[in-house]
């Protein structure tokens, strides 16, 4: 949205000389030109090819003019139409290969169309990986496939878009509309391998294990991504109800993501994205987090304060030689708050150690001072 | 009349101290008139799709600068007017197809230039009608869709209730009519967008992102259920997160480990406002940020110290500052 990072520049270096201006006014015009072309046609309803070739012209040049999309749609869906209710025998050789892709020749006039459009968008999705309108094209593309294509053709549509998002991903792996449009792809997927009967945004969670491996391998090549955590933190309730899990598995289950988030941390425990997945893995023990579905099942009171407790233990450790990471004394504090809430005798959390940790944590986090000074009289310290 | 929203054309500003800084008023002021005269550029015309946000956002900022009428009334009602279609949505700009973002920001602005008249004048049963076309978006599941086409995002959804609300359609509003949306279905919804890090997503399932979390506290806001739903433990929870967005320099972030930048001042300082947790940062060191992103000679405000202002970071650095306290601006509503 608007300009980000863009460097600025004096007013004295953009004083165009006469040369310059002649030229963007020639560029001006040319646009204007267009514009006003590929409107005028879409109002005379001119669905021609022509016109569908103006629009990517314009969009090309300015991928945010929504208006435009909206047009090419309303020409795509007028020739959907046509094709699919024409009765023209088709040529021998266009037959063939709609017999090859198990389609009738008029929806494999459709796929193809499609396949076309979704090719036109990758240099633009390079070019502009945060424009809305251009992901959201590409959607109701693949959309609009599911609606007039059988199920085996659609989904190998779908197949091939999570080979796009990941090398999306791969270039920038926060894109928000990449990890947004996974979630979209995996589900379109699920949705048309399980014979039609999954109902409409549910999971059935076939292809689960697959995500829980992607994250795995994102995490592995950069812990620092919040996105790939999250996500992950998301396929676990998943994972553990495809695998039939029960309570020793689920057990084995979160110790060893408590393990990997461990190691994690005592790599870099300024990363505030490997605390906020530690947290994460608390916060499914903790009953009053409805936000966060219980890992364990059932998870009583007595093990939420084991787990507390050693919790506590091990982040304790990570201290030395890390003693001014903010991160450490708020996960104490917070642990420890918790901790004295399920456990009432106290036991392994002494209130003066507490309130040392949220000395150094002033001392350390300035900038949260009013937020300390609620926590202290919140937690009577 | 109309303001060209895309990067404005700056100055890089030479040796202004952090004892010197102070909100250049004038500049700004001068800085918004001026987005009007910048046809002869190829960018004005590539930014057209901006057009009604660029009025929105600069009109806003007037506001709350104490400079209402700095842009001339009648200019401005006239070219709302004409992005207006017959179903009662709004275009950003003349011809261009309606969307639920643009006409919330129609109607924003209309409210503030007290234009309703006028649009009743134009289009008998006006505001019913722009109330239709936006209760007509809300699909069965409760979400909104920007226009037919059928895209769904919070931000729509909290259009949506700010919209109806101006426009005094909200179910609460008019109790004795039938609701035109379904509040319930709605806010259902957007409960199902919260993590357990206490923020929103824009999706079920996506990660927290401070634009999304202010859409979703304010269209809970809205509807009167931020604190029933929240209560202190989830304020607690989503104020931790907000608040972890603050970095060193005084700015704000939109997610973990991304890069500050002046519009989440406003997306993470009204949200934080709206929990009553705006005392959870630094906000003499926010107002310092948002000051350096100041170009003090040519006006506006850019999303970092040194780049290229526009007249979006404009609007929500100085409704940052107004968020804060800062003297001389005028109150800001946080949802
Ligand atoms: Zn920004």
């Amino acid at each position: 949205m608007q300009s980000h990072g863009i460097p600025r520049v004096a007013a004295t270096t953009l004083d165009k000389s006469e040369q310059a201006r002649n030229k963007e006014r020639k560029q001006i015009i040319q646009y204007q030109a267009l514009e006003r072309d590929v409107v005028d046609r879409v109002k005379a309803k001119d669905y021609s090819d022509t016109t569908f070739q103006l629009t990517s012209q314009l969009l090309t040049q300015n991928p945010e003019y929504y208006t435009i999309w909206n047009y090419r749609r309303l020409i795509l869906q007028h020739v959907f139409a046509r094709e699919l209710a024409a009765d023209e025998e088709p040529s021998e050789q266009d037959s063939a290969a709609a017999e090859k892709a198990n389609l009738p020749p008029a929806q494999h006039e459709v796929l193809l169309l499609i396949k076309e459009d979704l090719q036109f968008l990758i240099p633009l999705l390079k070019q502009y990986p945060k424009c809305y309108w251009i992901w959201n094209h590409r959607s109701w593309l693949l959309g609009t496939a599911t609606k007039h294509l059988p199920a085996h053709s659609a989904v190998t549509l779908w197949q091939a878009e999570l080979g796009l998002v990941s090398k999306m991903l791969g270039l920038d792996s926060r894109n928000f509309h990449g990890w947004g449009y996974r979630r979209e792809v995996v589900l379109a997927i699920e949705r048309l391998s399980s014979n039609g009967d999954g109902e409409k945004g549910s999971r059935t969670g076939n292809m689960v294990e697959s995500e829980f491996a992607y994250t795995t391998k994102m995490i592995q090549s950069n812990l620092s991504n919040f996105s790939a955590w999250h996500y992950r933190s998301q396929l676990i309730p998943l994972l553990l109800s495809s695998r039939n899990a029960d309570t020793e598995i689920r057990r084995e289950f979160l110790d060893a993501e408590f393990e990997l988030i461990t190691r994690a941390l005592y790599t870099d425990p300024y990363d505030q994205s490997l605390w906020f997945y530690h947290q994460y893995l608390m916060a499914t023990l903790n009953p009053a987090n409805v936000q966060a579905l219980p890992v364990l099942e059932p998870c009583g009171r007595v093990q939420h304060a084991r787990y507390l407790e050693r919790e506590i233990g091990s982040v304790r450790e990570m201290l030395e030689g890390a003693e001014d990471c903010k991160y450490i004394y708020q996960a104490l504090l917070e642990y420890s708050g918790r901790y004295l809430e399920v456990e009432a005798e106290g036991g392994k959390v002494e209130v003066g150690e507490m309130r040392g940790w949220l000395r150094e944590l002033r001392g350390i986090d300035p900038l949260r001072e009013g937020r300390w000074r609620d926590l202290e009289r919140k937690m009577g310290l | 009349m109309s303001l060209a929203a895309g990067p404005g054309r700056g100055h890089v500003a030479h040796g202004q101290l952090p004892g010197e800084l102070r909100l250049v008023v004038d500049k700004h002021v001068a800085y918004i008139q001026s987005l009007d005269t910048r046809r002869d550029e190829l960018e004005y015309h590539l930014t057209e799709h901006l057009r009604i946000g660029g009025i929105y956002w600069g009109l806003t900022a007037l506001h709350l600068l104490g400079h209402p009428d700095a842009l001339p009334r009648d200019g401005l009602l006239a070219y709302v007017l004409s992005c207006l279609h017959d179903d009662g949505g709004f275009g950003a700009a003349p011809g261009h197809d309606a969307h639920i973002l643009y006409t919330g920001y129609s109607v924003q602005i209309l409210t503030m230039i007290d234009g309703f008249d006028a649009l009743e004048e134009k289009m008998a049963g006006g505001k019913h009608k722009v109330a239709t076309f936006i209760a007509n978006l809300q699909q069965p599941d409760g979400r909104f869709a920007g226009d037919q086409w059928g895209e769904t995002d919070t931000r729509f959804l909290f259009s949506a209730f700010y919209t109806l609300s101006l426009l005094g359609y909200m179910p609460h509003q008019r109790p004795s009519e039938p609701p035109m949306i379904d509040v319930q279905a709605a806010t259902a919804y957007i409960k199902a967008c919260h993590n357990s890090d206490g923020g929103f997503g824009v999706a079920p399932g996506a990660e927290s992102h401070s634009g999304q979390v202010f859409t979703c506290v304010g269209a809970l806001s809205v509807a009167g259920e931020l604190d029933s739903y929240l209560g202190e433990e989830g304020k607690d929870r989503l104020g931790a997160w907000l608040s972890e967005r603050q970095l060193a320099s005084g700015g704000l972030n939109g997610r973990p480990e991304k890069l500050v930048d002046v519009c989440y001042s406003w997306w993470v300082g009204s949200s934080l406002a709206m929990i009553d947790r705006l005392h959870w940062i630094d906000q003499a060191k926010l107002t310092t940020f948002i000051l350096q992103c100041q170009d003090p000679d040519q006006g506006g405000i850019a999303d970092r110290p040194e780049d290229m202002v526009d007249v979006f970071h404009t609007v929500f650095g100085i409704a940052g500052l107004s968020l804060v306290g800062y003297p001389g601006i005028g109150e800001v509503d946080p949802a």
